[in-house]
């Protein structure tokens, strides 16, 4: 009731002024009026009765203010004046005005945007409920190859963590989503199907909308095909059919029931169209690690609980990998959130972006700070004219910050608007489904955190023309109409020096990625990738778990696109360069001084025209021919980095691998995903090549699981409708048979490269912006020199210098400053680059071409910033500048 | 000015207004008679803190005004307690009870 009433009455007070004053002075009149009459009555003159009354009562005037100043919303009325004053104030000064905004606006957006992703990466909790109590389990192995990361699981393991670790609710679940064909009458559909295990969607508390989640009994090997479907396959596939729980619908060419329906929005890591249960054993797939595992804590359990069940679990294995390398190796187990888990990848990249950030509104402020110096300078006459009129150092000092505040304020408006379309841009930039996350979005946090910064630039730049402002001399300043400053100099020397120094850095670290980036894209991928199209297909089928029905699809499939005009080559290979491919560890060397040794390589199939379309050159024996059958000598051809590591130079041609597998050939290694030692992007890895007629059964409907085969051909000249021509002779030979898209090899390049294309994009852009606001500095430092020493330069013209060395001098203080700046920053270099070696390939951290790149943009940006405005100097009209006087 | 006249004590002006104005409708001149009147002459209520304070009472909701005529015929504010007014008398009268008693029992003491 009270509050309503002096909200009321403030309300009042701030909008019908004209009203609440007219009331006053009637009320104060009345009453000035009623006590003159009773003077008049007691025999005073009304002239005399008015002078007592009003020197009795203190000035009618003085009263009406008392009573103003004791008014609701009096605070807020003398803010909202200092506001308005600062906005006629920065309206008056559009340059300075604009400069400042803009420079906000750069420096807040980026770091707006950039935070927006270290918030949706590392602080937003995961979409599901109780995020915290969802984990997954790291494996730190001590010894010879020590490691301490997100590991995979193996059948057995699996086994171990669901029967032993009662603290936990465990699932598995394939490492991603892999390719399927789903047939709904005459339409097939290439999906990605995630297969998962029995609790997998009770850990993520995802509930299906319609039926229920996959049973433990259906998750047993041989269990009954089952499958639950995302709410977007339901609606466009099965047109939202309502009876479609129950329903049998054909999967991989054979009949799955559907048992549920996901809700619209949920997700899961696996991203997936539908899921099907894993059914993991130590058997398959389960005899080496190829599960990923996700857990929830029981109600009442901890997670150290947890990680020592973990740790007996896993004591009783009797597969012990980690020994495989280093028989003295340990392994302990412990768990982690899965946020971390699933984001720990781009965690470091983040936060240098996250860095760089913080660096560009560093200069920024330092610009900001140098600018509003130069102002409060140049305003010294109007302030200290407010003192000398009875302003209080609180007043001036108020109005100072309400002017930064008004400014960063504004400026952070402006943020938000840059950062959220810096946001929308990144998102356009990055590939699909490279980030964990669903969204990137602006919310509370992230509006908090840039109201955050915008009162932090605000201090950091407005701190010092109030800490000037408190200095000033009224006497001396009224006197010689400048201020009494000209030593501020220093100060805004050394804020370039500061400036510069961070940009120097910024310039070397972004010149140093797009070298690596430069290295990766011209590294030589070992075959021509000009006119190659690719397309994959799903063998995931029971209509190829026999080698007589695959081998008949791809000869026949390969026939027919061989027939396409235009298309010289056409082949079918298991993985492409740029994937990766089929790891197998453990392939025995057969023969020879090695006999007895085990490699791990990459494995795949390819048939004999593979090398041909790709031009991959054979360094040594033959390429496969239709010769090469299921009933002749199994071969291979291995790669030279497989050459040079197992048999260290000696000639590999007619030594056997596995039992009995004689190589007959070697190729020239071609550019890979990483899948054994991850050192690059891109890597030439020891690879084994077989022949796909000779790929043994038992792995062929495994690896189909995993991996989807490329069709490839080679045209001479780009051929028009060339996917729908391979779409149309792939329908000839299996109408069922759908692709899943066409891929350039230089699609294919362009897609493991992202992370790289992405980093160099942010962190140029940031060098750039950083670039940008040192110049501006810099050209603001001299142009205000040359204004302010309009006057003496004349006089120097007038007594015989000349215009060179005016301009000499007066550009002296900017290049001076950056140079030591860039000394400096070339110093910080060497300690700051350092953090960045894993993000570089191919390149030194110290790197000399980077570093004189960076050293002479600078120094061409110096000068163009220093020689703009000393040009002005020209046009001094000695003549002109002393009649001023 | 007489010598009896002692400043007002911080509070106590808006309890002397509410009081003042328990029997009725008053502009500020009569207020300030009243006061002057029921405290023996004792407390001189200057207009310089009286309007302030009325203004502030009447924002916060304690009082009311109207205008009207005073008795020589010039226009003026009237004032009157509202409800909330009259509760706050009473809160206040029991206040300053406390207070005088505390006061003089702190003062008896030795």
């Amino acid at each position: 009731m009270r509050l309503w009433a002096r909200a009321k009455s403030m309300l009042r007070n701030l909008f019908r002024t004209q009203q609440v004053e007219t009331q006053l002075d009637d009320e104060i009149r009345g009453h000035v009026e009623m006590l003159m009459d009773e003077r008049v009555a007691a025999g005073m003159s009304p002239s005399e009765a008015r002078r007592s009354v009003l020197r009795d009562i203190g000035g009618a005037e003085q009263l009406k203010q008392a009573v103003r100043d004791g008014r609701a919303g009096v605070g807020l009325e003398m803010v909202w004046r200092d506001v308005r004053y600062a906005a006629r104030q920065l309206y008056r000064n559009p340059g300075f005005t604009v400069t400042m905004i803009v420079t906000l606006a750069l420096s807040i957006g980026a770091n707006t945007a950039i935070f927006s992703f270290v918030n949706a990466l590392m602080l937003n909790d995961l979409p599901y409920s109780q995020p915290e109590r969802i984990g997954t389990i790291y494996t730190r192995v001590t010894g010879a190859h020590p490691y301490d990361e997100r590991h995979k699981l193996n059948g057995e393991q699996w086994e171990l963590l669901r029967d032993n670790v009662p603290s936990l609710i465990s699932a598995v679940s394939s490492s991603r989503s892999s390719g399927v064909n789903l047939q709904t009458g005459t339409h097939v559909e290439y999906l990605h199907a995630g297969r998962i295990s029995a609790h997998y969607l009770d850990v993520l508390r995802v509930r299906p909308v319609m039926g229920r989640n996959f049973l433990e009994a259906e998750d047993r090997p041989q269990g009954p095909h089952v499958a639950i479907l995302s709410y977007h396959l339901w609606r466009n596939t099965f047109s939202s059919d309502p009876n479609v729980v129950g329903r049998s619908i054909l999967l991989k060419g054979e009949p799955y029931t559907v048992v549920g329906v996901l809700a619209d929005g949920a997700v899961t890591p696996l991203n997936a169209d539908l899921y099907t249960s894993v059914q993991a054993s130590r058997k398959g797939e389960g005899g080496g690690t190829n599960f990923e595992v996700i857990t929830r804590l029981r109600d009442g359990a901890t997670w150290q609980q947890a990680d020592a069940e973990i740790n007996h679990a896993w004591s009783l294995r009797t597969q012990r990998y980690e020994l495989e390398d280093d028989p003295g190796a340990q392994a302990s187990w412990y768990s982690v959130p899965l946020q971390k888990g699933e984001t720990a990848q781009l965690r470091p990249q983040v936060l240098i972006l996250m860095l760089a950030a913080g660096l560009i509104l560093l200069i920024a402020c330092a610009n900001l700070a140098g600018l509003s110096l130069v102002r409060t300078l140049r305003r010294a006459p109007e302030i200290a004219t407010r003192m000398a009129l009875g302003a209080s150092q609180w007043q001036i000092q108020k109005q100072l910050w309400v002017e930064s505040l008004l400014l960063a304020t504004i400026g952070g408006a402006a943020g938000i608007g840059a950062g959220f379309g810096a946001v929308r841009g990144l998102l356009l930039l990055l590939p699909e489904h490279f980030l964990p996350v669903a969204h990137v979005a602006l919310d509370t946090r992230v509006l908090m955190f840039t109201l955050l910064i915008s009162l932090l630039t605000t201090v950091l730049f407005g701190m010092l023309p109030a800490v000037v402002a408190r200095k000033f001399d009224v006497r001396a300043t009224l006197a010689s109409r400048t201020a009494t400053g000209s030593d501020r100099l220093g100060v805004r020397q050394a804020l370039i020096v500061g400036e510069v120094a961070l940009t120097v850095v910024l310039l070397a670290a972004s010149g140093l990625l797009i070298r690596t980036l430069i290295h990766l894209e011209t590294l030589p991928p070992g075959f021509n990738p000009a006119g190659v199209m690719t397309a994959k297909a799903s063998l995931d089928d029971v209509r190829y778990r026999q080698p007589a029905a695959f081998l008949k699809l791809i000869n026949q499939s390969i026939a027919a696109m061989q027939q396409i005009p235009g298309v010289e080559h056409a082949a079918v290979g298991l993985s492409l360069p740029y994937e990766r491919s089929l790891i197998m560890a453990g392939l025995p060397i057969s023969d020879g001084k090695e006999a007895g040794q085990k490699a791990a390589a990459d494995e795949t199939y390819v048939t004999p025209g593979y090398f041909e379309t790709l031009q991959i050159p054979i360094m040594a024996g033959r390429s496969f021919t239709d010769a090469d059958g299921p009933d002749t000598q199994p071969v291979c051809i291995v790669n030279e980095t497989f050459a040079r590591k197992f048999f260290h130079g000696a000639n590999p041609l007619g030594r056997h691998l596995f039992k009995g597998t004689m190589i007959v050939g070697v190729v020239k290694d071609v550019a890979m995903a990483p899948g054994i030692d991850p050192i690059a992007p891109l890597t030439g890895e020891q690879t084994v090549y077989i022949p796909a007629s000779q790929l043994a059964p038992s792995l062929l409907s495994a690896v189909h699981i995993w991996f989807q085969p490329s069709w490839i051909v080679r045209t001479a000249a780009p051929v028009e409708g060339l996917t729908a021509q391979m779409q149309r002779q792939l329908a000839s030979v299996d109408p069922n048979l759908p692709f899943s898209g066409f891929y350039s090899m230089h699609d294919l390049q362009a897609k493991t490269l992202a992370t790289q294309r992405v980093e160099v994009a942010l962190l140029t852009t940031l060098a750039g912006l950083a670039l940008l606001l040192s110049s501006i500095g810099i050209f603001a430092l001299v142009a205000n020199m040359v204004t302010q020493k309009t006057r003496e330069i004349g006089i120097r013209i007038a007594l015989g210098s000349s215009i060179q060395r005016a301009m000499l001098d007066i550009g002296t203080p900017g290049v001076r400053a950056s140079i030591v700046g860039l000394v400096l920053g070339l110093i910080f270099c060497a300690g700051a680059l350092r953090a960045m070696r894993s993000a570089l390939y191919g390149v030194g951290v110290y790197d000399l071409p980077t570093m004189i790149i960076v050293i002479l943009t600078f120094a061409s940006v110096v000068l163009v910033a220093t020689v703009t405005p000393t040009l002005r100097i020209a046009g001094i009209d000695p003549a002109m500048t002393l009649r001023d006087e | 000015m007489n010598s009896k006249q002692v400043s007002l004590l911080q509070g106590t002006l808006d309890l002397l207004i509410l009081k003042a104005l328990s029997t009725g409708e008053l502009h500020g001149l009569g207020i300030s008679r009243r006061i002057e009147q029921v405290s023996d002459e004792t407390f001189l209520v200057k207009p310089g803190s009286l309007f302030p304070a009325l203004h502030r009472m009447e924002e916060a909701g304690w009082l009311s005004s109207f205008w009207g005529e005073s008795e020589n015929n010039r226009r003026a504010k009237f004032y009157r307690l509202t409800k909330a007014g009259r509760n706050q008398l009473e809160v206040e009268r029991e206040q300053w009870n406390r207070v005088a008693l505390g006061m003089a029992n702190a003062l008896r003491a030795t």
